[in-house]
């Protein structure tokens, strides 16, 4: 097991670099650099400027010099400059991955809560009437695009209803006057991202707890289980439901590798400062610092989730060795 | 599974009922019709630009050029009615008023004006702004560990030197003899007794100054600013909350805390506004067609808001490429300005909100002319339009397009991507130019790609569509000039897009730089506006509008049209 970690962790590191690598390399081959973009907005620019800010960004130096610097520095634990925001990475980037994070696990808890139970319910009672609703349902939720579902949220509890807020994280300006206040003030601006982003998981993550519970539930054991005089509960639970965790764990480790890459139409829409912006603002204004290091924590989680999973495979079916 | 299941959903719905009931009393709701919920206590203003730190010698956005006029004040600037007025100083300095003259300076003729600063200007620390802190910033912007977008605005001023008696009187030795020397609505001070120390220590790091600066480090730090206004709150991708400057010279502004809160997408701007998440949609906020059918909700639904549009300096045109074969002949250029009905054209996408173009200049500046006798004006004609054509020896095919030498007249028009009204404008250009023979098709790209790549580097076929900004009285050089073609040799910084060659326009446009007496600059301006009507190496379309939305009730708040915005003013704007 030991070896198997520490096997895995090596080659995510190495993947890691190459991965860093070829982002690094397509950034640099987009249109458009620093320089270019800042020249079309100041007609002022000349054309020594042009050759100072070059020199100076190091944008005249091959990709592979550049790609070293930047690592050298990375590696020195300063994660560089935004040249958007004209601050350092890790101070802006430090609260979009709180706020990011704060947004996705909410989004991803109550996806979970609420998916799994029904899943499982429909997949106990197949072709019901309750296990229809929830299919169409399921469906129309998957079906939704987000951002359409977004302008209806906003339109109906914010323009309409006035019950809550269009955007934002938290009333602006407002001091708060103890920690209950700021959670229940932070927690209205939470409610439309969150339904908002959950209503797509819902229906996804409930339609593959449906099909794994079922697939469970068909094979020999349970009916030997059964048979046995096992309580309904335990046949479910115990038999059922442990059997049906591996497609489950899957797809949610999967979902836990995102949780710091951000929704970025729907971070948009409420107005809401979390990484899912930064990354395409960073992107889109060739703030290379910013997008690389977003990158690199994207790759990283995406990796680190997949080891994870792979490992909890194991605690969820004993027949799986990593030996 | 049952229980679990109900009380999952009643814990939802009572945080649910929990954190909207909560909401409810300071959320407007569907107030729109509630005008009264606005006083000078707060305002909240919606914008959909990002914005960065504040430091004047380096910020380069739209968005922080908006802000930072609440906060920081410079030596002038321009008013809403297109004049240059003082704004630290007592008087701008001129020929006329003795405060500049021409001096020999080691040999060579210079500018030498003297700038007087207000008695009362302070920083809000209470410290007074003084020569030494404009002399401190050009040493800050001559440095080669700072990363200043645009050095001339501060290297043109060579020397700054004052009697130490009176460190507010200051003066100004120019890099050479320029009639804009007055123009310095860009040049802003910085806090020498703050940021020296700054300077002093990271300085000869490269970016050490703009990472460790205290518009930076401490953006909250008074000290920082001398405009009607301070910054309390500053969260980047967010937010930034300002406070009125205890210190401030000028009248003392009325609303007692400004938040400028950023949406980016315009789509969920009016939302916001109308669920009381924000009271004012600034000039970066709203596209036109949005304004347009907003201003419709207004008047239908009785909305407690104005929608505000305002003739701007934004000149909406079409580069043509003038190595483009087909485009060499004048007599095509000219066909393909006839043909356009422009009036038409803003009167049925903007409403006639925007104005038809003629060229480069804009009713804004004090150059623009509208004279017959002084530019050649394309009225509508799609006879003569025919005519040109025919003269070039374009002839009607039966497929209703023109052909020559079993060539199409056929052109690409390339515009940014997902922009809405220039997708429009294009729709609309292709029919009116097929209805002569002329085939355009569209392609559009992401803007990034257009601005970065496709423009810069001459990489359009024939024509391109976008916007150029620009203030009143600029030369015209950048754009007119033919050693400002872009070029690899250039580095591709000059904007003569078009590739048009000129000898006259190249002289005149030298010599306007230099030119002291304002009657003749207005005739050589003119003499341009002849070559560049009269060749027609751009289609000129029209001048936009900024828009905004306010409340009803909002006093003293007036649009500017040009890149010195309203903010410029915000200590005259009040809620009651």
């Amino acid at each position: 097991m030991t070896t198997y970690i520490f096997r895995r962790i090596i080659q995510t590191v190495l993947l890691l670099i190459v991965l860093s690598y070829v982002c690094f390399n397509l950034m640099t081959l987009m249109p458009g650099d620093p320089i270019e973009l800042m020249i079309s907005s100041n007609p002022k620019i000349t054309t020594e400027d042009v050759a100072r800010l070059r020199e100076f960004y190091g944008l005249d130096q091959p990709t592979y010099v550049r790609y070293k610097n930047w690592i050298s520095t990375l590696l020195e634990g300063d994660l560089g400059y935004s040249r958007t925001y004209r601050i350092p990475v890790a101070e802006m980037i430090g609260p979009a991955l709180k706020y990011t994070f704060i947004l996705s696990m909410c989004s991803l808890i109550l996806s979970l809560a609420i998916a799994i139970p029904l899943g499982i319910y429909c997949a106990l009672r197949p072709n019901s009437k309750f296990d229809y609703i929830v299919n169409l349902l399921s469906f129309a939720g998957i079906s939704a695009p987000s951002f359409w579902l977004g302008i209806v949220l906003i339109i109906v509890f914010s323009v309409k209803l006035g019950w809550l807020p269009a955007g934002g994280y938290q009333t602006t300006g407002l001091v708060y006057d103890n920690i209950f206040s700021e959670i229940l003030d932070k927690a209205k601006y939470l409610i439309l991202p969150v339904v908002s982003l959950s209503i797509q998981s819902i229906g996804r993550f409930s339609r593959f707890a449906r099909s794994a519970m079922m697939e469970a539930m068909r094979n020999d054991y349970i009916r030997t289980a059964r048979a046995k005089g096992l309580s309904e509960n335990i046949v479910i639970w115990n038999h059922g439901f442990r059997n049906a965790l591996i497609p489950l764990i899957t797809i949610v480790t999967l979902s836990l590798s995102s949780v710091f890459s951000g929704a970025l139409i729907t971070e948009t829409l409420f107005a809401y400062p979390g990484a899912g912006r930064l990354i395409y603002t960073s992107i889109i204004s060739n703030d290379f610092n910013v997008a690389m290091v977003s990158f690199i924590i994207s790759i990283s989680m995406v990796l680190v989730m997949s080891l994870i999973a792979d490992l909890l495979y194991g605690v969820a079916d004993p027949r799986i060795s990593y030996e | 599974m049952k229980k679990i299941s109900l009380t999952l959903l009643a814990t939802i719905v009572s945080a649910l009922l929990i954190t909207t009931s909560c909401t409810k009393k300071d959320s407007a709701g569907s107030a729109s019709t509630e005008t009264n919920r606005y006083s000078n206590n707060e305002l909240k203003i919606g914008i959909s630009q990002e914005f960065e730190t504040f430091n004047p010698l380096i910020s380069n956005m739209m968005a922080t050029t908006y802000m930072s006029r609440m906060v920081l004040r410079g030596l002038t600037t321009i008013n809403a009615d297109g004049k240059w007025i003082p704004q630290l100083v007592k008087e701008v300095p001129s020929f006329e008023n003795k405060k500049a003259s021409i001096k020999k300076v080691n040999g060579k003729d210079r500018v030498v004006a003297e700038w007087e600063i207000l008695d009362n200007a302070t920083w809000g620390d209470g410290t007074p702004v003084t020569c030494a802190d404009f002399d401190f910033a050009t040493k800050v912007a001559a440095s080669n560990n700072v990363s200043i977008p645009d050095k001339e605005t501060y290297s043109q001023v060579e020397k700054i030197s004052w009697d130490e008696k009176n460190p507010k009187k200051c003066t100004f030795t120019y890099d050479k003899v320029r009639w804009d020397f007055y123009m310095l609505g860009t040049f802003f001070p910085v806090p020498k007794h703050l940021e020296e120390p700054v300077f002093k220590k990271y300085g000869s790091q490269k970016e050490g100054y703009e990472k460790n600066s205290l518009y930076t480090k401490d953006p909250t730090n008074v000290g920082l600013y001398n405009g009607p206004y301070v910054v309390s709150r500053i969260q980047l991708g967010d937010h930034v909350t300002f406070i009125p400057n205890s210190k401030f010279y000028g009248e003392a502004p009325k609303i007692k805390k400004i938040i400028v809160k950023l949406i980016p997408n315009t789509g969920t701007l009016e939302a916001n506004l109308r669920s009381g998440t924000i009271d004012l949609i600034s000039t970066m906020g709203f596209a036109l067609d949005q304004a347009l059918a907003f201003e419709k909700k207004v008047k239908e639904e009785k909305l407690g808001y104005q929608v505000l549009f305002q003739p701007s300096t934004v000149y909406e045109h079409i580069d043509l490429n003038l190595d483009n074969p087909f485009l060499k002949d004048i007599k095509v250029r000219k066909a393909l300005l006839y043909s356009i009905n422009k009036d038409d054209l803003v009167n049925a996408l903007f409403e006639g909100k925007q104005q038809p173009a003629i060229h480069l200049i804009t009713p804004k500046d004090p150059w623009y002319t509208d004279d017959p006798s002084k530019v050649t004006l394309y009225k509508y004609n799609k006879r003569e339009a025919d005519r040109l054509l025919d003269e070039a020896g374009w002839k009607m095919g039966e497929d209703g397009f023109r052909t020559k030498d079993g060539k199409k007249l056929s052109f690409t028009i390339m515009t940014t991507a997902g922009n809405k009204t220039r997708e429009l404008v294009q729709v609309y250009l292709q029919n009116q130019w097929k209805q002569v023979g002329i085939d355009v098709t569209a392609k559009n790209e992401p803007a990034r790609v257009f601005f970065g790549e496709t423009t810069r580097k001459r990489k359009f076929d024939s024509m391109a569509l976008f916007a150029w900004v620009s203030s009143p009285e600029s030369s015209p050089k950048v754009t007119l000039h033919s050693s400002k073609i872009p070029s690899a040799k250039n580095g591709y910084s000059g904007q003569n897009q078009m590739g048009w060659v000129n000898k006259k326009v190249d002289d005149l446009t030298t010599q306007l730089e230099a030119e002291l007496d304002h009657s003749k600059r207005v005739s050589m301006v003119h003499e341009i506006l002849k070559y560049y009507t009269d060749e027609v190496p751009v289609i000129p379309l029209y001048y936009r509008s900024d828009v905004a939305v306010i409340p009803t009730q909002m006093k003293g708040y007036r649009l500017t049209g040009h890149q010195f915005p309203e903010t410029n003013d915000i200590e005259k704007w009040s809620l009651e």
